[in-house]
């Protein structure tokens, strides 16, 4: 079930974990929209370095590298999608007279299409920083301080909550179904996706049956006695939250002022080819 | 002083033609420690969900008689007022801890009750430590062991200071070591702070000597009622299958064969005194 280790989410103490998840989320919306404002490589690569350093100061390297390396296959098929569909349309590239037959011209098509995939990359690396860091207790407790209702935070932890007792129960009834018989990996695809009802039909049952226990808990502890719930934890912002709101907007600043006054140059023109 | 009183309660589950429990009539004292026992499916769950009025907001269905909790008619008050007096437990720890550090899921009542921050730290710290649980404070609920969840999920209930403890065979997913720990920390609840206990109960082996009251169930109906001692001596009592202490089937047995003890042994080691005794008039 190492699909869900993800979702052990361990309590880990460390600057960019202790942010508040609001600003850190405004961090990487920020970084989000500065990928969406450039196209050139060159901008997109300054970006990519710019949440190395909270990688570095979270210890989450490693997780860090596995997410790049789940997106892996997506920055391929977006790299190869770009660059095809430059091919058969190059009229829109400043630098391409159609059709495309000289070295600079597909030098230019390359370098485009690795910027869109940079792009998507950027994304992935800054928006994987913010989950890695934020624990699903943290990120409730924003979305409650965000004024989103309290049932919708409530679910959302709960979900998180039941994820690993949910997995657990899913491999005790594989266990189960397997020492009566049932061959899991066996058969065409088909056949293989059918062998799993045996599997679906209790763990769902189970789940009815766990939620209404689980309801009928929470009316014993008084769900709903009052109007307005307090909480035992609150968000407060500290020196490191405001610096990096600070570091934030300096940083969409910057980006607007270049993107309308700065014209960057391509690697092409750069290399002077 | 009663704190529960029941009156000829009958209530049947919706969709279902016969009734789970029937004319049940029982009244419980304040600071008594109630074992309530009986065969599976006698009534015990059912007659625990009235207490604290699930039965029959929540579950709806057809309840006759007369029950008043705490000085409140249950019928004609929410779930989250009589909340504030009866405190239940449930058998599955693992279904009634949702939040995801223990120090969270024991605040949870009280964020219900929207009690100011500082005063619900002061609780939730206390109730971990009347638990014995306050190292756990941070760790999340499903690291647990099957006893420390349920330690939590007293520590969650005893958090809000609740009158009355209603457990529902809290220890029937735990081992025999967790079982006692759980059993020690529900009588230092009744003893210290005079919370009135009602504990559903198999195993009486290890709960007896805790309890002044015994309540058997048997098809819905009270069976019998009365102190552990004369229930657990009664031909009826056994003739149901309550789980008598081993103790007191020695003394019986030791009772046909001419052997008299001087009083009617709960535990092993009142049972030992006993035999010394006699073995040393001997």
């Amino acid at each position: 079930m190492s699909v869900f280790e993800g979702f052990k989410f361990r309590k880990v103490s460390s600057v960019v974990h202790d942010l508040d998840p609001r600003i850190k989320f405004f961090f990487v919306s920020v970084l989000f929209v500065m990928a969406i404002l450039f196209t050139k490589l060159l901008a997109l690569t300054v970006l990519f370095f710019i949440p190395l350093p909270f990688v570095f100061m979270a210890k989450v390297n490693r997780q860090w590298l596995r997410s790049l390396r789940g997106a892996a296959f997506l920055a391929i098929f977006i790299f190869a999608t770009n660059f095809i569909f430059g091919y058969f349309s190059p009229a829109s590239f400043q630098g391409i007279t159609p059709p495309v037959d000289t070295l600079v011209e597909y030098l230019v098509l390359l370098e485009r299409a690795a910027a869109m995939t940079l792009r998507f990359v950027v994304l992935i690396a800054s928006f994987s920083v913010f989950f890695l860091t934020t624990s699903p207790d943290h990120l409730g407790l924003a979305l409650q301080q965000s004024r989103i209702p309290y049932e919708f935070c409530f679910a959302f932890t709960t979900a998180v909550r039941f994820v690993p007792v949910l997995a657990d129960e899913a491999q005790t009834i594989m266990d189960a179904q397997k020492a009566r018989g049932l061959e899991l990996e066996r058969g065409n695809l088909l056949k293989r996706v059918k062998n799993y009802i045996p599997i679906l039909i209790p763990l769902i049952v189970n789940a009815i049956r766990r939620s209404l226990e689980l309801a009928e808990s929470m009316e014993s502890r008084a769900w709903g006695a009052s109007e307005k719930r307090t909480n035992l934890y609150e968000l407060k912002l500290k020196r490191a939250d405001y610096i990096l709101v600070l570091i934030s907007v300096l940083m969409l600043l910057l980006a607007v002022y270049v993107w309308l006054y700065v014209s960057i140059p391509s690697l092409t023109t750069l290399l002077s080819l | 002083m009663s704190v529960i009183e029941t009156r000829d309660l009958t209530y049947t589950y919706p969709g279902v033609t016969k009734p789970s429990i029937e004319e049940v009539s029982v009244t419980i004292n304040k600071g008594d420690f109630v074992i309530l026992t009986g065969p599976s499916g006698c009534g015990k769950t059912t007659l625990c969900r009235c207490f604290n009025g699930l039965i029959p907001h929540f579950y709806n269905g057809d309840l006759e008689g007369k029950i008043e909790v705490a000085g409140l008619n249950v019928v004609d008050h929410q779930i989250h007022q009589i909340a504030r007096h009866v405190g239940l437990v449930f058998q599955n720890p693992e279904n009634q801890l949702f939040a995801l550090s223990v120090e969270k899921d024991v605040a949870f009542g009280l964020e219900n009750f929207a009690m100011p921050r500082d005063e619900m730290r002061k609780r939730v710290d206390w109730a971990l430590q009347m638990a014995g649980i306050s190292e756990l404070s941070e760790r999340p609920p499903h690291e647990l062991s099957g006893g420390q969840q349920q330690r939590v999920a007293i520590a969650s209930v005893l958090a809000m200071q609740p009158d009355i403890m209603v457990l529902d065979e809290p220890t029937s997913f735990l081992d025999p070591v967790g079982a006692e720990k759980i059993f020690e920390v529900i009588n230092e609840l009744n003893k210290k702070l005079g919370i009135t206990i009602i504990l559903v109960e198999h195993r009486l082996d290890l709960a007896a000597k805790y309890a002044n009251h015994v309540i058997v169930m048997n098809k819905g109906k009270i069976a019998l009622t009365g102190s552990p001692r004369e229930i657990f001596t009664s031909e009826e009592a056994r003739l149901i299958g309550v789980g008598i202490p081993k103790a007191t089937k020695l003394y019986q047995h030791l009772k046909k064969h001419g052997i008299r003890l001087k009083a009617v042994p709960v535990t092993t080691e009142e049972t030992a005194d006993l035999l010394r005794e006699i073995l040393k008039n001997d």
